[in-house]
């Protein structure tokens, strides 16, 4: 069972403004410097890891701080991603100007989803959004004429901000979204709505006498969260600029999940080293072959047997040890 | 023309069986010790494979049968006994449970493929893989009319477990109130250990009807498994009977749909289903009866 409190003192320390500025600045430097000093496969690498950052922590969002099960975390990425491509490449619309419109797109769809899923808790979104990822994916394959079907979208167009983003300028403003989407982030758990959100997933009876909608606590959690692997797409898209459906393979979300377990659920700073940690092991992402998939499957019963908390649980006893 | 919808009928029956059975097994999980195994799909794999590969042996083939059934219904016993009881024990949270038995679906599916390899293998039928022609224009495969039977008893089975037996009352109680069943004596570990052979047990019969009419290989039950749970939601979980409505609409909706529409709307046509029942119909198609 959960606890009762909503926010226990571990997690108030941990959401001190302080701690987040710290790791934000961090973060920030530690990315600039890679994305300025590295070779091109290591500014690749940066990217990637902004976007699959940007990935777990929202997926971790829905899943540890709204305590909402979603599967179709690939599928909102996948659709951030298309969507963005198909406005800059078919229709000529700036790439900075499809962001605002994948977001919208996604925000729309994952409202639809969520709506029913929000009534009634338990496995509702578990099974809705993995229907609806496995549709999307039908949807993009047999649709050649937008999306080009199993073949993917290439060339897409560059990214424009005074002039064409690519190599080096690309990886710092990947680290710059992504830390811009982090502090967003951490301000939002730290906002009323956020506090909601946790109160919610703790106990949603004593919530909705405290005041809160619970419908639309859990439903904003979910949407959110969704939006953010639009993000996430959208700096996918015009890094490589080339798409295929594999992007919406549910499998991706099985591996951010995991990427989550391994981090510790609902606790972010685990979060944050567990997707470094796992995303700057390439084999690990790159090549799903039997091995490497059956060695996740192995990982991911281990870590549930064997350290529930992840590396959250292991920080936080560092945390205590060190007060003491 | 009405041939054609006797026939429709007839492959949108065989199906729906098949699909109502594995709803049926995940239900009898679900409401044991709620949760969603996900791996469900993965022992009608392991009952079909292993049964290719004992056949392949040479190994008497009723004894074939009952030695890859047994193995199946083994394995997801042992799931739960190494993995989902020491976590429910610990009082691991419901997400966590769900990863490790994703980590299973996962281990399951993919030493399969590393230990029979890749290849789909035909599975030979309990009576063999001939079809009937009824009249000029209506074809059944044998196989058919084994589904039909076998499903019809699995869920006459189940269902007079369910009501008959103590076990089975005991997993019902659990269903409804799992606190009060632990105050009247039922011991949950054993309610889930229960519900996961049998849910197992369900899945590997399920592997005995379906491959013989596709294939035996280690994706096979990837599928049927998530069709299984999408039938289960559309049918609702008031009773196992919703099980068995869900999976027949759903085969019958999928194999007309296939037959009058291009097939690219009918592949994705379960989960359209399923999210338009979500948004006007939550419970699913039957009810609970209130008294």
């Amino acid at each position: 069972m959960t606890t009762a409190t909503v926010i226990t003192k571990k997690e108030r320390d941990w959401h001190r403004v302080g701690t987040t500025l710290l790791w934000a600045l961090t973060m920030l430097v530690i990315g600039l410097a890679a994305a300025l000093f590295g070779n091109s496969y290591q500014v690749t690498l940066l990217v990637n890891l902004a976007v699959t950052l940007i990935l777990t922590l929202s997926l971790n969002f829905v899943v540890g701080y709204s305590g909402q099960f979603s599967l179709a975390h690939a599928a909102f990425f996948g659709v951030g991603a298309y969507t963005s491509a198909v406005l800059s490449k078919t229709l000529g619309v700036p790439p900075i100007l499809a962001l605002p419109i994948a977001l919208i797109v996604v925000a729309t769809l994952s409202t639809i989803v969520g709506i029913p899923a929000a009534r009634f808790h338990g496995y509702y979104l578990a099974v809705a959004t993995l229907a609806f990822s496995i549709l999307i994916e039908i949807i993009v394959r047999q649709s050649p004429s937008v999306t080009g079907g199993a073949y993917g979208l290439q060339q897409i167009p560059y990214l424009d901000l005074f002039g064409r983003i690519e190599g080096h300028a690309y990886g710092i403003v990947a680290v710059v979204v992504f830390v811009v989407f982090f502090l967003a982030h951490n301000n939002l758990l730290r906002s009323r709505l956020g506090r909601a959100i946790t109160a919610v997933r703790d106990n949603p009876a004593a919530s909705a006498a405290a005041g809160i909608n619970v419908m639309h606590t859990r439903l904003f959690g979910f949407v959110i969260s969704a939006t953010a692997a639009a993000l996430a797409g959208w700096l996918h898209a015009f890094y490589h600029r080339a798409l295929n459906p594999m992007l919406f393979s549910a499998e991706w979300t099985f591996i951010w999940l995991f990427m989550v377990l391994v981090g510790g659920i609902g606790h972010w700073q685990g979060v944050v080293l567990g997707t470094v940690l796992l995303a700057i092991l390439p084999e690990f992402l790159g090549f799903a072959t039997d091995q490497t998939i059956l060695m996740v499957g192995v990982l991911m019963i281990a870590a549930a047997l064997f350290a529930p908390r992840g590396l959250g649980g292991f920080l936080d006893r560092i945390a205590a040890k060190m007060r003491s | 023309m009405t041939a054609s919808i006797i026939q429709v009928l007839l492959s949108g029956a065989q199906a729906g069986i098949i699909y109502g059975l594995l709803a049926l097994s995940y239900y009898v999980i679900l409401s044991a010790s709620n949760i969603l195994n996900f791996a469900q799909g993965e022992w009608m794999m392991i009952a079909a494979v292993s049964g290719a590969v004992l056949i392949a042996s040479g190994l008497p083939y009723p004894l074939t049968i009952l030695l890859s059934v047994v193995i199946a219904t083994t394995l997801a016993v042992t799931a739960e006994r190494l993995i989902v009881r020491p976590l429910e024990q610990r009082g691991a949270s419901l997400t966590v449970v769900i990863l490790a038995l994703f980590g299973v679906m996962i281990v399951v599916r993919y030493s399969t493929a590393l230990f029979f390899g890749r290849q789909e293998e035909p599975l030979e039928g309990p009576f063999g893989n001939e079809v009937l022609a009824v009249g000029d224009s209506i074809f059944l495969p044998v196989q058919s009319l084994v589904v039909y039977a076998i499903g019809a008893a699995t869920f006459v089975g189940v269902n007079l477990f369910l009501r008959h037996t103590w076990l089975g009352r005991g997993l019902r109680v659990a269903a409804i109130d799992s606190y009060g069943a632990q105050v009247i004596g039922i011991d949950l570990n054993r309610v889930r250990l229960v519900a996961f052979g049998l849910g197992g047990l369900i899945s590997a019969i399920v592997g005995w009807l379906y491959g013989p009419l596709y294939a035996a290989g280690y994706l096979i039950g990837a599928t049927p498994g998530i069709k299984g749970f999408i039938a289960l939601f559309i049918g609702g979980m008031a009773s196992p009977w919703g099980a068995l409505v869900g999976g027949l609409f759903l085969g019958i909706t999928e194999v007309t749909a296939s037959r009058f529409l291009p097939s690219i709307y009918a592949e994705g046509l379960a989960f359209f289903i399923l999210i338009l029942v979500f948004l006007f119909r939550p419970t699913g198609l039957l009810r609970r009866r209130t008294s």
